[in-house]
C-alpha cells in the first residue's frame, strides 16, 4: 500500500515547528534568565492562586 | 456474531511498522525534550513524557468523547460513553482527596458558573460533531496526520483567541464565583455524590442501550482484545478501554502531582494563537483577557514554561508514534477535503475554539479535570455540551458528515 503522505511535507512541517519554538524561546525571559540576566520573572513556576478557572480568569464578585 | 476460537496467529495479519514516522516522532521527542531539559526544569520533561504517554493511550484507546457520544445518539451504543463516565469515577476518587490534602501547591480546575459557562459549552458540544473532535480527539488525530482535523485545529485556535477576547464581556453577565463540591459535602461526601452522578448516567446509557438492542455489550469493561496477543495489542492497539481509562486517569492525576494543576489543552491554543497575532504586530496587550496575571506571563514568556503547550507537543508525538507503530498515520486523509465537510471543519474549530475560551476548557480541562476536581461547574459543562452535541449530530447530515 503506498503511503497517504509525503515524507518530506511532514519533515518540513516539523521542521518549521521546531524553529518556531526555538525562535519564541529565545526571545523570551527564561531564556533571558538562562543567559544570566538577572531580575527577570518567568513563568516556569508561575501559579496564580487568586484566579477563578485555569484560564486565569477572575472571580465574577470581585468584576465592577 | 461468530465466536469461534482460531489461533491467534492464523488470523493475525503482518506486523507492519511505518519506520520512518516511528523514527520522526522518537527523533522529535528526543530534541524537544532535550530543549525542555535544557532550558526550563526536569519536572517539565516529566510533563512532557506524560503528555506524550497520553497521546499514545488516546490513539490507541481511541478514546473519543465525540464519537463516544455520538454512538449514544445514533447506534444506541453506551460503551464509549460509559468508559468516559468510568475515567471520572476512578479519577475523582485518586484526586479529590489529593486536592484537599492540605499539600500546597495544587490547584483544581474549578471555574465560575454562569452565562459564560452554559453559553460556551453548548457550542462547544455543537462544534465536537462538526469539527469531527473535542480538545483531546482533535489533539490526537493531527498528531496521526488526519488533514481535516488540521483545518479543525486551525480555527480552533482562532476561535479560542476571539473567545479571549470576548470573556470578559460574558463574566460580566449573570453568574457566580465557583462551586466546589467539597465545600458543601467534605471529600468523602463530594467523591460519594459524584459517583452516584456518573452511576445514574451509566444506568441511563445502559437504558437506551438495552432497549434498542435487548442487551448491554459491556465493551468498556474488557481487559483483553480478541485475537490479538497482549505486545501486539500494546504496541499496535486498539487498547481495550480499561487500559485507556487507567492511564489516562494516572496521566491526569500525576499531571496534578507534578505541575500542581490538572491536565488541561486548551489554554496552550490560546497562547499559540495570541503569539502568531504578536508576532504579526497585534498588540494583545490591549484586550483585557491578556492583562490578567496567568495569560500575560504565558503570553510574555517562553512557550517550554506553559504547562499545557508543553503536555499537547508530547500528545502530538505521542500520537504520532502511535499511528506509526499502528502503520495507520495519514490514513484517515486520503479522501480530499472540500465543499461542505470543509466547511463543517472550519465552523466546528470555530465554535470549539470559542466555545472552550467560554466554558473554561474543553472536554479534558473542564469535564474530566473538572469533575477530578469536584467542581460544580464540570457537572453543568457536561450537560450543556452533551446538548449542544446532540443538536450537532443532527446537523451532520446538512454537511455531508457520516453518522
Amino acid at each position: 500500500m503506498n503511503p497517504a503522505y509525503r515524507k518530506g511535507r511532514v519533515l518540513a512541517l516539523l521542521g518549521a515547528i521546531l524553529i518556531l519554538i526555538v525562535i519564541d524561546h529565545l526571545n523570551s525571559p527564561t531564556f533571558a534568565f538562562n543567559s544570566g540576566q538577572g531580575n527577570v520573572q518567568t513563568a516556569l513556576s508561575q501559579k496564580d492562586d487568586s484566579a477563578c478557572a485555569p484560564c486565569g480568569a477572575p472571580c465574577p464578585s470581585t468584576r465592577d | 456474531m461468530s465466536e469461534v476460537a482460531a489461533p491467534t496467529s492464523a488470523i493475525q495479519s503482518p506486523w507492519q511498522v511505518d519506520r520512518f514516522v516511528v523514527v520522526t516522532a522518537l527523533v522529535g521527542f528526543a530534541l524537544l525534550g532535550g530543549l525542555i531539559w535544557l532550558e526550563t526544569a526536569p519536572f517539565m520533561v516529566a510533563l512532557f513524557a506524560i503528555g506524550t504517554v497520553l497521546g499514545i493511550a488516546l490513539y490507541h484507546g481511541a478514546f473519543g468523547f465525540t464519537a463516544g457520544w455520538r454512538n449514544l445518539v445514533v447506534h444506541k451504543r453506551g460503551a464509549g460513553m460509559r468508559a468516559q463516565l468510568l475515567l471520572f469515577g476512578v479519577t475523582s476518587i485518586v484526586m479529590v482527596p489529593l486536592l484537599y490534602s492540605g499539600q500546597p501547591g495544587l490547584i483544581g480546575a474549578v471555574a465560575p458558573v454562569g452565562t459564560s459557562l452554559v453559553v460556551g459549552s453548548f457550542m462547544f458540544g455543537l462544534g465536537m460533531q462538526l469539527g469531527g473532535g473535542c480538545g483531546s480527539g482533535t489533539l490526537f488525530t493531527v498528531g496521526a496526520g488526519n488533514l481535516r482535523m488540521i483545518i479543525t485545529l486551525v480555527f480552533f485556535i482562532i476561535g479560542t483567541v476571539l473567545g479571549s477576547i470576548h470573556l470578559p464581556w460574558w463574566l460580566d453577565q449573570p453568574g457566580f464565583d465557583p462551586v466546589p463540591l467539597v465545600a458543601s459535602f467534605g471529600v468523602t461526601g463530594a467523591i460519594v455524590l459524584q459517583l452516584v452522578g456518573l452511576l445514574l448516567i451509566a444506568r441511563w446509557v445502559s437504558r437506551i442501550e438495552r432497549k434498542a438492542h435487548g442487551q448491554v455489550a459491556s465493551d468498556e469493561l474488557l481487559w483483553k482484545q480478541k485475537g490479538q496477543g497482549f505486545w501486539r495489542t500494546l504496541v499496535t492497539g486498539r487498547w481495550p478501554f480499561t487500559w485507556a481509562i487507567l492511564i489516562l486517569a494516572a496521566g491526569n492525576i500525576l499531571t496534578l502531582a507534578i505541575g500542581g494543576a490538572p491536565w488541561s489543552i486548551t489554554f496552550a491554543f490560546n497562547v499559540w494563537g495570541a503569539k502568531a497575532l504578536q508576532a504579526v504586530g497585534v498588540d494583545m496587550g490591549q484586550f483585557e483577557f491578556w492583562q490578567w496575571e496567568y495569560p500575560a506571563m504565558a503570553l510574555k514568556d517562553s512557550l517550554l514554561t506553559n504547562i499545557p503547550s508543553v503536555m499537547n507537543f508530547g500528545l502530538l508525538l505521542g500520537a504520532m508514534l502511535a499511528a506509526g507503530l499502528a502503520n495507520r498515520f495519514n490514513e484517515a486523509s486520503r479522501n480530499k477535503l472540500q465543499g461542505r465537510p470543509f466547511l463543517a471543519a472550519v465552523v466546528g474549530g470555530l465554535l470549539l475554539g470559542y466555545g472552550a475560551r467560554l466554558g473554561f476548557g474543553c472536554n479534558i480541562g473542564a469535564l474530566f479535570s473538572g469533575i477530578g476536581s469536584a467542581s460544580l461547574h464540570a457537572w453543568i459543562w457536561f450537560a450543556c455540551a452533551f446538548g449542544g452535541s446532540y443538536i450537532g449530530i443532527r446537523l451532520r447530515p446538512w454537511f455531508r458528515l457520516p453518522n
